[in-house]
């Protein structure tokens, strides 16, 4: 072995600690405490009747999610091999082509999901989720491709620029680059949704309080109105520094909630804000961004790197294989912070009662199963499943009734 | 390509009586009651034509004749309204009697499909027809305040060149070639299309200005005037399915390349203003940004076919545009260009209607047989021209005011303000 191969795979060894190590130390930030989560039967929270209708339900959305994802690799696959051909409709030099190059592929991306699409709301209106027409997705799809084109040709005006600026190196620049773009788009999202105020009182007033609990900096809670094109509830908390919120759809507060359910939701939220969940997603994308960008850098190199048009539509296979391939392991950052998040909402609310019927009601209002097969749960699930949901409020029973016990 | 064998034939010495102009609507009162009665009666002898030409595979010659005639009578009328005519014109539709006439094929066999879906199939050209406005304006509703009903103009080249061919035509007894032209296009389109409609002819309209005018003297060469491979009317299919997403990230930028032109505009306005000459390095930026511009809306229209580049650069386009270099200009020109630019920001205004509407057909077409149409590729690139020339105005990089004719210029450079519109 030579001198200089074996400094460099030292050099690699070295940067595979020190990414271990920062993967190690962010994973660790977030804390649910070691609970034994009892095992819990779906038939004692659910009828077999809702049981089956979210079976039912789910099975489809999977295999379509199966499909499109095989669908989708199998078209990208393709447009690696042939898409080099559409360079001759450009006549916009090297970078312009391979920003063409790139908005095509993601044009046949959109191709092949139509189908797929279609499928997925149609399951979903025949089960009253949601009234979207099939027109308005389609074209609405279609037009907010522009909007993906926008941000492509950015994204690939960076990495060619630093291609042609660096060359091969170009993954260590851009990668910082990138991140600091994602810290942009997670400061400026929540102004990006039409949101209004909350108008219940109540659910103000116990924002409030849960703030103080919970030791969040005041957010804002604000609602948005989604009622017209879906019926399935959902929050989220988002915005960095002076931007952060949180956002209720109003699907959460039409009554179908009771107020203490709701609060139960606003805690969670508050709990990703308390524990600056945001800035670790920014974290966690950092730190798969440079292996991620060096992936591709080593991917493109045959076609000449990215520098070349020829390299992109290789790349956009190499990002979306790794995209699928990293979601296993998306899913199981985003469970860990959901579970802290449900954590510190037990504790800032103590209302297990009020959990537990939030929980059980997800079940009937968006059809999710309860308890998923493994594959599901592995691959598409970034949220711990209802049942895990429902065991870690009889844990929280049961640590505080031992904490209140102890002497 | 064959002749069309509807043909405009243009003999107007371009002078025009003040009195007549002045007063031309209230002059055209007869006529106008006499066009709503022969309207009534030819849309009942259509019916008899298509049902006769169907039945016969040709027009009975009596019906024909009287659609001609018919024809003939709205061009001169649409003639005299829109000024691109003197006279006053006859009641008849006589031919040949006309400073702007329109020349007719004798009846011919008709293929019977053709004849049996004609209104269907004459549905573009009529939607072209009424952007132009030979027919009259688009009136498009629309729901304002209060959720009352209103209507907007919108298209109708031929009224706006009326509009201003009025003024100029009181103020020096002459209309404006260039409006005088663009009217006549109208006209003639309007013409194709009636002809088609009335089953005069089974030959589709065509849109190309140049085989519209080709009676017509052509204007002088414009100092901004397009260039490149106007044959290639090729279009890839994928690129015009997306060609709207396709061509937003270069909207995006031209919106941001805009607002940096505006500012430049200004210093290169004041600068030219005491030098009587625009700084050459400020010129050359604002040279690229309206080349890319012209990129940027031959790729949107569906003009040319490849996706453009993001920096304007000369001949790096199928489609692209002579720009001058920084000459001298006129101080009284440079002084009052935004004012003196309004008639033909009202002129770009309408044939940015005739655009959208060819790329909207163009979109339809191109995705059926790979191909643009050369007639609306004509049309769009004239529209394109004249937005070009009007950016080349108003960014200051000449002082030649945008030429309105459709027809390409030839010979040498005509700078001048008063033979220009």
């Amino acid at each position: 072995m030579s001198r200089s191969l074996a400094a460099r795979a030292a050099l690699a060894g070295v940067l595979a600690t020190a990414w271990a190590v920062a993967v190690w130390l962010l994973w660790t930030s977030t804390t649910v405490p070691a609970l034994h989560l009892p095992h819990l039967d779906p038939h004692a929270y659910f009828s077999p009747r809702q049981l089956s209708a979210a079976a039912s339900y789910s099975r489809l959305e999977r295999v379509d999610w199966l499909l499109a994802t095989v669908a989708t690799l199998g078209a990208l696959l393709v447009f690696a091999r042939y898409g080099l051909r559409w360079a001759r409709e450009s006549a916009a030099g090297r970078m312009g082509t391979g920003m063409l190059l790139g908005m095509l592929g993601f044009a046949l991306l959109w191709a092949v999901q139509v189908p797929f699409s279609i499928l997925e709301l149609w399951w979903e209106r025949r089960h009253h989720l949601t009234s979207i027409g099939y027109a308005s997705l389609v074209l609405g799809n279609w037009l907010a491709l522009g909007g993906e084109f926008v941000f492509l040709c950015f994204a690939l005006a960076i990495v060619m620029g630093l291609a042609r600026a660096v060359g091969d190196w170009w993954w260590l620049p851009a990668a910082p680059a990138f991140i600091g773009l994602a810290l942009l788009f997670a400061f400026l999202n929540p102004w990006l949704t039409s949101t209004h105020r909350l108008e219940q009182p109540a659910l103000r007033a116990s924002a409030a309080r849960l703030e103080r609990i919970e030791h969040v900096r005041h957010a804002p809670i604000e609602v948005e109105s989604v009622h017209d094109v879906t019926s399935l509830p959902n929050a989220e908390a988002t915005g960095i520094g002076p931007s952060r919120r949180v956002i209720l759809w109003d699907t959460l507060v039409d009554g179908r909630f009771t107020d203490r359910e709701v609060t139960v939701v606003i805690a969670h939220e508050l709990g990703h804000l308390a524990h600056d969940h945001i800035w670790k997603d920014v974290g966690w994308y950092a730190l798969f961004a440079f292996p991620g960008t060096f992936l591709i850098a080593l991917a493109t190199r045959r076609r000449g790197g990215m520098r070349r048009p020829e390299a992109v539509p290789l790349s956009l296979l190499v990002l979306v294989g790794l995209t699928v391939l990293g979601q296993p392991l998306q899913n199981i950052v985003t469970r860990h912070m959901e579970a802290e998040a449900d954590w510190s909402a037990l504790q800032a609310t103590h209302d297990t009662a009020a959990a537990t019927g939030l929980f059980v009601r997800f079940v009937p209002t968006t059809l999710s199963q309860p308890s998923p097969p493994t594959w599901d749960y592995v691959l598409l699930e970034n949220h711990p499943t209802i049942m895990q949901r429902i065991a870690m409020v009889q844990a929280w029973r049961r640590y505080a009734t031992s904490v209140a016990q102890s002497p | 390509m064959d002749e069309h064998p509807v043909r405009l034939v243009v003999e107007d010495d371009l002078r025009r009586s003040r009195v007549t102009v002045f007063f031309r609507l209230l002059l055209a009162i007869p006529h106008f009651i006499w066009v709503f009665l022969w309207t009534v009666v030819v849309v009942l002898a259509a019916i008899a034509n298509w049902v006769a030409t169907l039945a016969l595979g040709r027009p009975p010659d009596s019906l024909h004749r009287f659609m001609c005639a018919y024809i003939r009578y709205v061009t001169h009328l649409g003639a005299y309204l829109w000024l691109a005519a003197n006279p006053y014109p006859g009641f008849v539709g006589e031919e040949g009697e006309y400073p702007v006439d329109v020349t007719l094929p004798p009846p011919a066999s008709q293929l019977r499909w053709k004849t049996l879906l004609r209104v269907l199939l004459a549905l573009p050209s009529v939607f072209v027809a009424l952007t132009l406005g030979g027919l009259g304006a688009v009136r498009v509703p629309y729901r304002g305040t209060g959720g009352r009903l209103g209507a907007s103009l919108g298209g109708a080249l031929a009224g706006i060149t009326a509009f201003l061919g009025w003024f100029a035509s009181l103020a020096r007894g002459r209309m404006p070639k260039g409006l005088r032209d663009a009217g006549a296009y109208s006209i003639g389109y309007s013409a194709q299309v009636l002809a088609y409609l009335l089953l005069v002819t089974d030959r589709y309209p065509n849109a190309d200005p140049t085989a519209l005018l080709e009676s017509v003297e052509r204007p002088p060469l414009h100092p901004v005037h397009l260039v490149g491979e106007a044959h290639d009317l090729r279009r890839s299919r994928v690129l015009v399915f997306f060609r709207l997403p396709l061509a937003i990230p270069h909207v995006v930028w031209l919106v941001l390349w805009a607002v940096a032109a505006v500012l430049v505009s200004i210093l290169v306005w004041l600068a030219t203003l005491f030098t009587g000459r625009p700084p050459a390095a400020l010129h050359a930026f604002l040279s690229r940004y309206v080349r890319y511009s012209l990129h940027v809306y031959a790729f949107l229209y569906l003009v040319a076919n490849p996706f453009p580049g993001f920096a304007g650069v000369r001949g790096s386009y199928p489609l692209d545009v002579e720009l001058p270099g920084p000459e001298r200009q006129n101080r009284w020109v440079t002084g009052f260009r935004f004012i003196l630019a309004v008639p033909a920001l009202l002129v770009n205004s309408v044939l940015g209607w005739a655009l959208g509407v060819t790329a909207v057909l163009t979109w339809f077409v191109a995705l059926g047989t790979g191909s643009a149409p050369w007639g609306l590729r004509n049309l769009a690139a004239y529209a394109l021209r004249y937005a070009a020339q009007l950016n080349a105005y108003v960014f200051m990089l000449t002082d030649a005011y945008p030429h309105a004719s459709p027809l390409e210029g030839a010979g040498e450079p005509q700078l001048s303000f008063d033979d220009a519109a």
